[in-house]
Order: C-alpha cells, then structure tokens, then sequence
C-alpha cells in the first residue's frame, strides 16, 4: 500500500487557528502548545482551580470523546467506560496540559484509553468474538418510505463504518465527525501527516466499495 | 497527474489539505478526466451523508454525570493528599532554616570557645616564655618605630602600627615575626621597667573575639582589637599596668 509523504501535503494553518505542536508519539500524555487557553488561575497552587479549569477547558469536549470511543469500540457500554476511565487519565495528565487545542489533547488520551480497552478485552478468553460481533442493527421502521430509506442510509454508513479496521476508522471519524486538521489529526495518532492522509484516502474508498456493495446487494 | 495519483489525492483536495501545486494539478485532472470527476462527485456525497445520516453519538447524561462524580472525588483525593505535602514542605522549610541557625550559632561558639581561647593564650604565653630565655626575643633591635615598622615591609601580609611609648615608660626595644595559630604574625616587644612586654598583632578575622585579659602561670594577657587588628599584650607585669599599655596603645 502506498503511503503518501509529508510533502504532499500543505501546510495550511488549521481552521481553529492553532499553529501545531510537534507530533505525538502514539504513547501515554498528549502535549499540545499553549496558545489558545485562557489564562488559568494558579493551577499549580490552587488545587480546588484545577477541576474548575478541567470542567471549564476539557468537559466540553465530552460528546467529541463519546462519540470516538463509540465508534472505535462499537459498543455503548465499553465506550462509556473508556470515556470516564479517559476523563480520569485527563484530569491526572491536566497538569502537564499546557493549552493548545483542548479537544485534540483529550481525544489523543480517549483513542489510547480505547485501543487499550481493546487489547484487554481481546486477551479475555470471553471476549473471542469482539471484533467480529456486528453490533445489532436496530430495526428498520416501515412506517414511511423516507423514513426507511434515511433508516437504511444510516443503518448502512453505520455498519461501513464499523467495519473499518480501526487505523482507518479512527481517522476517518476523526476528520469527519470532528472535522480536526490532517496535522490534529496525525498528532492525536501519533502517525505522520502523510500517512494520515493517506489511510484517509484508503477509508473513504473502502467505505464507497461497503456502502455500493451493500446497495447492489439490496437490489438484488 | 493520472487518475491513480488523483484518486489518492482526492480527499486531501476536498478536505483543502493539499500544497498550492498539487490542488492545481488535481483541479486540472478534474476538468479533463470524466471519470475522476464522477469518483470526486462520490466522494462530496459520501461526506455529505456521513454528515446528515451517520450516528454522531453524544455523551449519554448518565455518563456525564458519572464522569463529573468520578472527577469530583479525584479532586477531593488530591486535595487531601496535597495538604499533607504543604505542611511536610513547610516543616521541611521551618526545619532546614532551624539547621542553618544552629550550624551558624555553634560556629559563633567555636570560634570564641573558651578551649580555644585556652589554644591561643597557651601558645601565646609559651612564645613569650620561650623569648625570654631563648635568644629569640628580638629580630630587629630597634627603639626607633621609624626602623621596626619598615622592617615588617615584605615580611608580613600588614603593616602593623608601631608605637614607640617610651614617654610614658613603655620603650620600645624591637620587634620580630612569630608562626602562631597558623599564621605569621608581628611581635613588638617594649620593656617596662626590668620587665618585657610582647605584644603580638595580626589582622583580626571578621569573627573576632572580644577583647579580654587573662592570666596565666604568673603572666597575664590582655587583648584588645583595634583598626582591623588584633592585639595580645603579654607581661608578668600586673594588669593593672598591662591595661594602661593598652590604654595608652589605643590613643
């Protein structure tokens, strides 16, 4: 598979306005320049500031975190557990948050927290079938032709998007739900731009392929 | 640009993720290229339906809740475990400056400790002795100030103050140099009467000892600090006339 280079890509400054900071490396805390944060009221003193500032600064990225620990773990419960395990991460890590985009810090400790999840689970005996299961569709609602049809749309995006390998998935959600710069995005997985970009391409064309498969399957 | 490259590139060119030059080329491909135009097409509409019809999940309020419970406690957590570390880095403050105080205060005490106190009057008093009834009492036999002065010149690290108290019945008969305490100092001797008074001066250290006056085996000694400099007087003269060379020294 060919893998773009860096070069490729312009530069462009991201929509948010943040001038990116160097690329995580795929580990343990995230580290985003400072240049957005308001300014923070001795956090290092005040303790009682400090979960004022997480609730104020990171909280609101709640929904974000939710969202990608759902779509990578396919399951509600798992991705609400990841979620509060991931907040509790964040808010030990907070010290060493030292501004920058909030989000993108939060989700980098969300999609770890996630992959870890994953591994764990997978090395559960009970748990043999977690990556093949296809979490239950929810029933189609034959009251109204639209409505079917928009039920099947999402039944379909949904199932295409599940069934991504997951170094696909989590770009693609991380550039299409939360719309995060290709350099948020390679930061947030510790990958290169280049390759951000390119296992993008590789998810948009493998999800066309999914969704145009599943089409001519229902015409039939 | 063939439509390999142009496929790839495709989704960086929508998302404006793509160098200047590339975008030119892509938008060039587009224009010609029908086929590369319909994949584009698919993909604006694929973005378009992850919008509109993909499941954005938001946070359940249930998991909001539990995530502020769970971050509410670690914060308490911390807090307490905070307070202890404040006041152990305040005692450790309180007790590191405790530790300076007593190192400085027991220096103060050695310096001025009576044993060595008893170091100096002892070697003092055994140079005295010795220069009496060896032959080492004078290195310049001199009662003229204006000859003893001038010979410490290259001969010690000061210049001490001779005077010359014949006057008063103090003449001045020499001086010499002495090792003491480590150090070299200047001895001026004078007479009185039949009897000889050293007087033994070096620059005085910054944590002096006050003056005083002791006696010793028949001797007494009487020391006082002047101008920078400190002063041993030392006779089997009484104390009384001791003091009044000092007095008189000090003038």
């Amino acid at each position: 598979m060919m893998e773009l280079e860096t070069a490729l890509v312009f530069p462009k400054t991201p929509r948010n306005g943040l001038r990116s900071a160097g690329v995580h490396a795929g580990g343990s805390t995230p580290s985003f320049e400072a240049e957005t944060r308001e300014p923070v009221s001795e956090p290092a003193f005040h303790k009682s500031g400090k979960l004022e500032d997480f609730e104020e600064i990171i909280l609101p990225h709640l929904n974000a975190a939710y969202n990608l620990a759902r779509w990578l773990l396919r399951n509600e419960q798992d991705a609400q557990d990841v979620v509060q395990e991931a907040s509790l991460r964040a808010y030990r890590f907070f010290d060493g948050y030292k501004g920058g985009d909030a989000k993108a810090w939060l989700l980098t400790i969300v999609r770890n927290t996630s992959l870890t999840w994953r591994r764990r689970a997978k090395r559960d005996a009970s748990n043999v079938l977690f990556d093949e299961v296809v979490h239950g569709a929810p029933a189609d609602a034959p009251n109204a032709e639209e409505r079917m049809v928009d039920a099947d749309k999402t039944t379909a995006l949904r199932n295409c998007i599940e069934a991504l390998p997951t170094e696909y998935r989590e770009v693609l959600i991380l550039r299409e739900f939360e719309e995060m710069s290709y350099k948020r995005i390679a930061e947030t997985v510790g990958l290169p731009v280049g390759t951000v970009m390119s296992r993008l391409s590789r998810a948009r064309q493998r999800l066309e392929a999914c969704i145009g498969g599943r089409r001519a399957g229902a015409e039939k | 640009m063939n439509c390999v490259l142009s496929r790839e590139l495709m989704g960086a060119y929508l998302d404006e993720e793509l160098e200047p030059g590339l975008r030119t080329e892509i938008q060039g491909h587009l224009a010609e290229c029908r086929g590369c135009t319909e994949a584009y097409s698919r993909l604006l509409d694929q973005k378009a339906d992850i919008r509109s019809s993909a499941p954005h999940y938001k946070a359940p309020a249930v998991l909001t809740e539990s995530v502020r419970t769970v971050l509410h406690r670690e914060a308490a957590l911390e807090n307490a475990a905070s307070k202890p570390n404040r006041n152990w880095r305040w005692m450790a403050l309180a007790a590191s400056i405790l530790l300076l105080v007593s190192i400085g205060w027991n220096l103060v005490l050695v310096r001025s400790r009576p044993a060595d106190r008893d170091a100096l009057a002892e070697s003092l008093l055994s140079s005295h002795v010795s220069s009496l009834i060896g032959t080492h009492l004078l290195d310049v036999p001199s009662s003229d100030q204006h000859t003893v002065k001038p010979w410490f010149n290259g001969k010690l690290d000061f210049s001490p103050d001779v005077k010359d108290l014949t006057g008063q019945g103090f003449p001045l008969i020499g001086g010499r140099i002495e090792y003491l305490s480590s150090r070299t100092v200047a001895v001026l001797v004078f007479r009185r009467r039949q009897h000889v008074i050293n007087l033994f001066i070096w620059p005085a250290t910054p944590a002096g000892s006050d003056p005083s006056q002791y006696s010793r085996k028949g001797f007494n000694l009487v020391h006082w600090n002047m101008g920078g400099m400190t002063y041993w007087a030392i006779s089997d003269i009484t104390v009384t006339e001791l003091q009044q060379f000092r007095d008189l020294y000090e003038m």
